[in-house]
């Protein structure tokens, strides 16, 4: 290490030690201070760890926190990166701040996607962990290939690093890398051919740019793609999810190559999440019994859909922020067995997306057939979303613009449980209405 | 059982679906159901044919500046079916992209000039680091309708002989920004660079692209109970 870095690093672990004593908190200000002063920082550290980048649109935090529980099985010592800080900065604190190892250790963190060339222009990865790319509501407007672009571009300056991609992902798929490549996904079931919906992300054949088609679809862009064009089709799978059992909104049971596994979270998204994991556990052999001790050891590690009692009612709130999410929300709480009440409250500020056209490539119609008790729609843009639901089928809806009548309203719902989807501010704006009327506690964490 | 049907055409559906544009057909379906009037949609894309003689009506979204390209490249395949569809006044929207490309060139992401198809007469240039983004609303001096959407481009677009305006721009920015006219009409086609998507919040161009169709469709039928409906606001 460099005189410098070593007192770049010095300076940062000693802001860090001051903000965290003095301030409680600071996880970003270590790694500018320490980044101005000594810009290659980073490559110190390659020396101390071997580093696994997990990058990719969505799940990239819980694909990092189960990795990091089933590496703890086989190795001592693994260092992570706290929810939200995978931009540079937030790397170099992680890295400054952790105890120094004693030998050689492990670092599993999740980075942004176009901070990965960031990181691999000083540290060379072992091995990268791709979830999937789609679009975001607030960069819909960026395209995926330019997303994936930002990736390899980090990617290639590591091409002897291990690439666990999604399989089931084609973009992962589309460029000829020199990295050895793992690819998991999904194999439970094979239907005869059959496209996607029309309002799909990314179905062109990334060889001859014709429409791809699917033996089996999980959701969005994802699954066993072909091109029956060209013949280009998705690559052999390493590991796969082979069987699906039962699922609900708390949790999910599966088989990977033959081995049963129940993780306490719904959601089909999240089983990719734990699949990720299982691959990158097995690729640094640790054994599917780890595997499955490390899933099911501590529930805490997949944080929980905050429950909050209004009153007689348990109400779930959950953040919805593009199509992709919706949808995967949408298709989880119809998987419910108790019967419930729908809330949907829409807002266009710009953190929310001020264009809320996204709504409509929302599968409410599912909702029409299920059995839902009431539905309302509330905020500043409840006639947009009250007219999604009406031409969904959906009849008989409460609307109220003010989220005090919304919340009052709730108390009278003929359902126990109820959900209420929000967009960013929604969420934040009935937070604090229910921690006005004493709902929630002051400061609540929210795992959105 | 719906007493009439219409086929619609969603053109390059699964390519061309950026902005919502699956709302468009979910509106037509509403409103058609209202009007006692079945929809059934196809989509037709790059490796489907498309022949104007199966179809009451189309749809024309936009779409990512790749995707676009790759159907770019796919249009002449189209043209003179398309031309004969819009010629025959048998009702198209065409949002955003599909609004351009049915125009006689767009200039493309990197400031190349991308041929459309020329059937209408306008055309689409580029601005340096800006797009028109945010709410617009217009009058369609004509009918007196007032229309709503939400705006997001980068081209501009500047209106041929034989197209006139969907409407005036009462706030927001329209084709171009300079000459205060918002999207084209040009027989039964009808082209709008609005997100909404612009069915679901302008009802009355809903009504009036059924309408259309099902007097070409069936000439004789009464349509009074059609031309009657009381669109509620949505917006």
């Amino acid at each position: 290490m460099s005189v410098r870095s070593s007192f770049a690093e010095l300076a940062g672990r000693s802001s860090y030690w001051f903000l965290h004593h003095f301030f409680n908190g600071g996880s970003s200000l270590p790694g500018k201070l320490t980044l101005k002063l000594g810009p290659n920082i980073l490559q110190a550290f390659s020396k101390r760890y071997d580093l696994v980048i997990v990058t990719g649109t969505n799940g990239k935090t819980l694909t990092t926190a189960l990795s990091v529980r089933v590496l703890r099985e086989k190795y001592d010592q693994v260092l992570t990166n706290p929810t939200g800080s995978n931009m540079e900065q937030g790397i170099v604190t992680t890295f400054i701040t952790a105890p120094r190892p004693k030998k050689k250790g492990l670092a599993v963190l999740e980075v942004d996607e176009a901070n990965v060339v960031k990181v691999t222009k000083y540290i060379t990865p072992i091995a990268f962990v791709f979830t999937n790319i789609f679009r975001d509501q607030m960069d819909r407007y960026g395209e995926i290939y330019t997303t994936y672009a930002k990736i390899l571009k980090g990617v290639k300056l590591a091409p002897h690093a291990t690439i666990i991609a999604n399989g089931d992902e084609q973009l992962f798929h589309s460029k000829d890398l020199p990295n050895p490549v793992i690819y998991y996904g999904f194999n439970h079931e094979y239907r005869p051919a059959f496209h996607a919906p029309a309002n799909t992300d990314g179905l062109l054949c990334p060889k001859c740019q014709h429409i791809l088609q699917y033996h089996m679809r999980t959701y969005a862009g994802l699954g066993d793609y072909f091109c029956p064009h060209c013949g280009f089709h998705r690559p052999e799978l390493t590991y796969a999810v082979n069987k699906l059992g039962k699922m609900t909104p708390t949790q999910s049971s599966f088989e990977i190559d033959g081995h049963p596994f129940t993780i306490k979270i719904g959601g089909l998204y999240n089983i990719y999440n734990a699949l990720a994991a299982y691959t990158l556990g097995r690729f640094l052999n640790v054994s599917p019994a780890q595997i499955k001790h490390a899933f099911e050891a501590d529930e805490k590690v997949f944080g929980r859909q905050e429950v909050i009692n209004v009153e007689d009612k348990a109400v779930t709130l959950i953040l919805v922020k593009n199509p992709v999410g919706l949808n995967q929300v949408l298709d989880m709480i119809e998987t419910d067995p108790k019967p419930f009440s729908f809330v949907f409250l829409l807002n266009a500020k710009y953190a929310d997306g001020i264009d809320t056209s996204w709504i409509w490539d929302g599968n409410f119609e599912k909702l029409a057939r299920s059995d839902i008790q009431q539905y309302m729609t509330g905020g500043e843009r409840y006639k947009d979303i009250t007219t999604r639901l009406t031409m969904a089928g959906i009849d008989n809806i409460w609307h109220e613009i003010n989220l005090e009548k919304v919340l009052d309203k709730i108390k009278q719902l003929p359902s126990q449980h109820v959900y209420v989807l929000a967009t960013y501010t929604a969420v934040l704006q009935f937070r604090k209405l229910l921690t006005e009327n004493g709902y929630l506690k002051e400061g609540g964490k929210h795992n959105g | 059982m719906a007493k009439f049907h219409l086929k619609l055409a969603h053109l390059y559906g699964d390519l061309l679906n950026t902005y919502s544009d699956i709302g468009n057909i979910i509106a037509l379906q509403y409103y058609g159901k209202i009007m006692d009037a079945e929809i059934e949609s196809r989509v037709i894309s790059i490796d489907n044919q498309f022949d104007p003689d199966a179809f009451d009506m189309a749809l024309f979204g936009g779409g990512q500046d790749y995707e676009q390209l790759v159907v770019s490249r796919d249009l002449p395949n189209k043209k003179a079916a398309l031309t004969k569809f819009i010629n025959e006044g048998k009702p198209l929207l065409a949002i955003c992209g599909g609004y351009q490309l049915l125009g006689k060139y767009y200039i493309g992401a990197n400031g190349e000039k991308i041929p459309g198809l020329g059937i209408l007469n306008h055309y689409t240039l580029s601005q340096d680091n800006n797009r028109f983004i945010g709410d617009i609303a217009i009058k369609n001096e004509e009918t007196g309708e007032e229309y709503h959407g939400f705006e997001n481009h980068n081209g501009r677009t500047f209106l041929g002989d034989g197209e006139r305006p969907l409407g005036k721009v009462v706030t927001g920015h329209g084709n171009n920004g300079e000459d205060g006219t918002e999207g084209a009409i040009y027989k039964a086609t009808y082209c709008s660079y609005f997100h909404g998507p612009i069915l679901t919040r302008n009802g009355e161009i809903a009504k009036h692209l059924l309408l259309i169709a099902l007097h070409n469709k069936y000439p004789d039928a009464d349509l009074s109970r059609q031309e009657a409906l009381k669109i509620a606001p949505t917006f």
